[in-house]
């Protein structure tokens, strides 16, 4: 009966993700390349070579210290964020609609817009600190990352506070009753009752917000392109550069391959610790 | 308390709004006044708006604009049929809502080059054809997600009392189930326009020539032969008020509408 309905989701799902999906796995096993006529089968070389490319590695680590710092900020103060304006009554809607734009501008115009606001020269944020004396690099080799961080958590603790406060709103209310009958302080009820109601949400916002933070891409795109050397060379940038720019296919799609396996090692990790809660409530 | 939550969300109010006033400042500047980045007296020039007009960028935002516009289309319909198979069905077993899931979040660039050699070899490279097919590798999965959750929450006994009365299973759905989910359709749809709005990485690949969405136009503005910050500034603009303006009548909905599923898993 279900599969009258599924049949057209199924048939384009499997047209433009699992072929692209097969076809991706075929090539990571040759050494096709846009620039040479002929194209061999290679087996798992492309793999083997990665291990010992220098630059993969850090470009692999520089992604996941990019998701891991900036998910967390984004956690921490979008929960703050949203236990405010859950509390707030003058001017919400004018407040949440300012607080909730950044998510829904384009990432790139984004980064460009950072890039320039923080630029050395051009910059209104570095001229306003050096009236006051303070000079600092944004992009330089020590904070170029950071920086990324940073303007990753200006567009996206939106969308934390977003799913939070559909979150908190749709918290039940005789909890919290019980807890102000019985006195109990803000901290009190936020710990030991707000957050363990919220986990389920926390659990899908962090789920979400990860997996599209390792996509990350224009604002590198935008403002270091990767340098100075290394320091904000990301997997999807690589990628990027490897197939389209040197045209190496091949190797692009195995350098794709093991991103997948990274991400799936993740997910699977946390979906189980999801549905481990789900059966213990 | 009070205070430092009111002083908080003040705060984050200016950390938002200051690099929008920064850009605004910067569209209506002539050169000179852009080498001096916080000076506040300058004589406003419309050149900035002049030039990136002329340079197509509203022909970028109509590309934009179709192609947000169709796959989210064929999102929701393919989505929310599916979406309600398995939702009532269990179509597939458990480990369907984990596919969808997965196939969302498959990094774009494992995709990305079958789907470029595809183009290549039908002749599609360059058209609006390639970069919705793109998107919908991702809009497709995040439709289909939210909408399950939204079915889950239509209790069972309408359609069961629909079709005692004597509608067919797909009448059902039509008559019944379907007005109830169209708020969270309205959501899903919003949300999914936004992301086909928002990408660089598929368009500036598939198709980087005429058919520029205003992402890829915006980006082609940060050239090597040095920035035109000014055009840059209105371009960026560009894309970014119309949104604003829809953000800002959709919000409440939004949130609405995903605390009424879209967060169920």
């Amino acid at each position: 009966m279900g599969w009258r309905f599924m049949a057209p989701l199924l048939v384009l799902l499997v047209a433009i993700v699992g072929y692209p999906l097969v076809y991706s796995l075929y090539l990571s096993l040759t050494n096709r390349s846009i620039v040479r006529q002929d194209t061999s089968f290679v087996g798992l070389d492309q793999y083997q070579s990665l291990i010992h490319n220098s630059d993969y590695g850090a470009a692999m680590r520089n992604t996941i210290v990019f998701v891991l710092f900036a998910v967390a900020l984004e956690l921490v103060i979008g929960l703050a964020l949203a236990l405010a304006l859950q509390k707030q009554r003058r001017a919400r809607d004018v407040t949440r609609a300012l607080l909730l734009t950044p998510m829904f501008v384009t990432p790139i115009a984004v980064g460009l817009m950072f890039r320039f606001l923080l630029n050395q020269q051009l910059g209104a944020i570095p001229q306003i600190l050096s009236q006051l004396g303070i000079t600092i690099d944004f992009f330089g080799p020590s904070l170029a990352l950071p920086t990324i961080i940073a303007i990753d958590v200006w567009q996206w603790t939106p969308f934390m506070v977003l799913l939070l406060l559909a979150g908190l709103e749709s918290l039940p209310r005789q909890p919290f009753e019980a807890a102000r009958v019985d006195g109990a302080s803000t901290w009190m009820t936020f710990r030991r009752i707000t957050l363990p109601l919220l986990k389920p949400v926390i659990a899908i916002a962090v789920l979400l917000r990860g997996l599209d933070a390792f996509k990350v891409f224009e604002y590198v795109f935008a403002t270091t392109n990767g340098g100075p050397g290394n320091a904000t060379e990301t997997i999807q940038l690589m990628i990027y550069r490897t197939g389209f720019g040197f045209f190496r296919l091949g190797e692009a799609a195995a350098m794709a391959f093991v991103l997948v396996a990274v991400v799936l090692v993740g997910v699977t990790l946390l979906y189980r610790g999801m549905m481990h809660q789900k059966g213990a409530t | 308390m009070r205070i430092t939550r009111r002083g908080f969300v003040v705060l984050m109010l200016l950390v938002v709004a200051f690099p929008y006033a920064w850009v605004v400042l910067a569209s209506f500047k002539g050169p000179e006044a852009l080498n001096d980045p916080s000076t506040l007296t300058f004589t406003p020039t419309l050149d900035n708006w002049r030039g990136v007009i002329d340079g197509g960028v509203l022909d970028s935002a109509l590309t934009s604009v179709i192609v947000g516009v169709v796959t989210v289309a064929i999102a929701v319909v393919f989505g929310t049929l599916g979406a309600y198979a398995i939702s009532r069905f269990g179509t597939g077993g458990p480990g369907t809502r984990f596919g969808i899931l997965l196939s969302e979040l498959m990094p774009p660039a494992v995709l990305v080059v079958p789907l470029f050699l595809v183009a290549f070899n039908l002749n599609l490279r360059d058209t609006v054809i390639a970069i919705i097919a793109s998107h919908l590798t991702f809009v497709l999965p995040v439709v289909t997600w939210f909408m399950i959750g939204f079915f889950d929450a239509v209790p069972k006994e309408f359609e069961d009392q629909a079709m005692v009365d004597g509608y067919g299973r797909f009448g059902a759905f039509r008559r019944v189930v379907l007005p109830q989910v169209l708020p969270g359709i309205g959501a899903a749809a919003i949300f999914a326009f936004v992301l086909s709005w928002n990408d660089l990485f598929y368009a500036l690949i598939l198709a980087g020539g005429n058919t520029a969405t205003l992402p890829v136009k915006i980006a082609s503005y940060n050239t090597f032969r040095g920035v035109e910050l000014g055009t840059m500034c209105a371009a960026i603009l560009v894309s970014v008020v119309p949104v604003l303006i829809a953000c800002f009548f959709v919000q409440r909905r939004l949130v609405r509408g995903i605390s009424g599923g879209g967060l169920k898993y």
